[in-house]
């Protein structure tokens, strides 16, 4: 099977742009050489990539333009050619390619962005295990095991920090919308993805909120996480401030369960 | 014609696509007997693919057409995808799976292209011997399907249907034969697309594809991303004269036009056939 491997070897090494050495193992005919023929796979492998990034990061390519786009998908397909059998993980490096390889001056802006669209992707599919968590649910609780409650968040809830106004920058890309001024913060602003309904949906967080949702998924009880609050939130309206969080959290389809022992 | 007992007819289906999600849920549409999904799209862990996959499945039988076996590469074959190949075949319970004539990758990448194989006796030995793999694997047969190609290999040694003839006999598999990759082959490659037809065994072709595609120069390609061409039209009515009744499917993957003109194809494929067999089952359920 060495033969077949090697023939196979060449024809991906041409493909990738490496070496064109399977050009003699091709048949030229008289209206269509060798060259010609295998161009049409040259082609078709790096469109079909192509077409794939502009789907994932479609914010993006209209932020950049189509043959800046483009620029940026052949390079980055020449970097990161697919391992994966499904072309929907393609795209999954390119946040990290426009953050540290990309030579552009708004990089940070670029990856940022690309990373508001890639984390779309990832709420779009996860999984819907194990159902839905009700306010109702809530009601099994009893008021003394309170304290020791800890909450889990669904595989579809997933948080960004950006630097740049990205949520609204990119809706105006999105919708064909006259684009906001770009800005960008001094701090970081966590931002929430989610789906409810099967629909996505994203929000930013007052920092309280981001703070409470990461001492949650890090295990943290509702005393830890009351206790956490009062930085922002005064002693006597702490508890009130948290059960409305989670009540917010469960209302938007965010919390997988809520466990008490 | 009589039906091999062990070979089911579907009747005429088509490829579920997203555009369509909304609409077939709702509408039904009874012109539509079967569907074919592509296997990849459903290999996710949850969201709106698998809801409507499952929301959809209630209403028409379904058969899965994958593009990453790979079943011609001198990789090892990929566990991992077949697993979840075979997680999917429960969820879905298929009335059959298949795959194509191809590699897509060496050295453990994905040029995510259906690659074509010298016509070697080595490969038919490669192949046969992946595909009975695949076979013991999945616990059914597969189906595999052939190509539509641009080049040919210096090496080869035999017509493309007598390779895949000559695998699909070794593998005990059965036949994907697609019309429109025929009529682009054969103009790619300059043979007679009936010589095709009549060199593959017609108990073995349980499926077809019939499809659009792009005239570039002198060489087509196929794109299944325009309406199917009147020699398209004509090679398929042999192909029924030939096979009988065999499962047919339009393949549309870009330029996606309305259900409706894809129904409105769908009838003229019925019609086509109309002649040659009893285009069950459509015209038995009403
Ligand atoms: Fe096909």
């Amino acid at each position: 099977m060495s033969e077949l491997r090697s023939l196979q070897r060449r024809f991906q090494e041409y493909l990738i742009g490496s070496s064109e050495a399977i050009k003699k193992d091709i048949v030229s005919t008289s209206d269509a050489l060798a060259e010609h023929r295998l161009g049409t796979y040259f082609n078709a492998y790096r469109i079909r990539l192509l077409d794939c990034l502009a789907i994932d990061y479609s914010g993006l390519q209209k932020y950049l333009g189509p043959h800046a786009f483009e620029s940026l998908a052949l390079d980055y397909i020449k970097a990161h050619p697919s391992s994966h059998p499904s072309v929907r993980w393609f795209g999954k490096y390119l946040v990290e390619y426009l953050r540290s390889t990309y030579v552009h001056e708004d990089r940070e802006f670029l990856s940022e962005l690309a990373n508001f669209e890639w984390a779309q992707g990832l709420v779009f599919d996860a999984s819907d295990e194990p159902g839905l968590y009700r306010l109702e649910d809530m009601a099994l609780v009893p008021a003394e095991a309170w304290p020791a409650i800890r909450i889990s968040f669904k595989p579809a809830m997933r948080w960004l920090d950006l630097n740049w106004n990205i949520g609204p920058y990119w809706m105006a890309l999105d919708g064909d919308e006259a684009l906001p001024e770009k800005s960008r913060n001094e701090y970081p602003v966590r931002w929430l993805l989610w789906r409810k309904n099967r629909d996505p949906f994203w929000r930013s967080l007052e920092v309280h909120e981001a703070w409470a949702i990461e001492a949650a998924q890090n295990g943290a009880s509702f005393a830890e996480i009351c206790e956490g609050l009062c930085e922002w939130i005064s002693e006597d309206a702490v508890a009130m401030t948290a059960a409305g969080l989670l009540k917010q959290w469960i209302s938007d389809d965010l919390v997988e369960r809520v466990d008490f022992q | 014609m009589s039906l091999p007992i062990d070979k089911p007819f579907l009747g005429f289906g088509l490829g579920l696509r997203t555009d369509h999600y909304e609409d077939i849920l709702r509408l039904k549409p009874k012109q539509i007997d079967w569907l074919e999904i592509l296997s990849e799209n459903y290999m996710v862990d949850g969201g709106k693919p698998l809801y409507y996959l499952d929301a959809i499945r209630q209403d028409y039988p379904m058969v899965m057409h994958g593009v990453s076996m790979s079943l011609g590469s001198t990789d090892a074959l990929d566990y991992d995808y077949l697993k979840n190949l075979k997680a999917l075949i429960q969820r879905v319970e298929p009335m059959w799976i298949s795959d194509h004539l191809c590699w897509t990758g060496v050295d453990a990448k994905n040029m995510h292209d259906l690659l074509p194989l010298p016509y070697t006796q080595a490969a038919v030995n490669h192949l046969a011997d992946r595909i009975a793999e695949v076979q013991d694997f999945l616990g059914r047969q597969i189906l595999i399907e052939n190509l539509s190609s641009y080049i040919t290999y210096c090496d080869d040694a035999m017509s493309e249907w007598e390779f895949i003839t000559a695998i699909a006999e070794k593998a005990d598999c059965n036949i994907l034969l697609d019309v429109n990759n025929i009529y682009v082959s054969s103009y790619n490659h300059h043979y007679d697309p009936v010589d095709y037809l009549d060199g593959v065994p017609v108990e073995r072709v349980w499926q077809h594809h019939i499809a659009g595609h792009t005239n570039n120069d002198n060489l087509i390609i196929d794109t299944h991303d325009a309406d199917i061409i009147d020699p398209v039209w004509a090679l398929y009515e042999e192909t029924a004269k030939r096979f009988g009744p065999v499962s047919t499917m339009i393949e549309r993957d870009g330029n996606i036009p309305p259900l409706d003109a894809l129904i409105d194809e769908l009838e003229q494929a019925r019609q086509i056939a109309g002649p040659y067999y009893q285009p069950i089952p459509y015209y038995q359920d009403v």
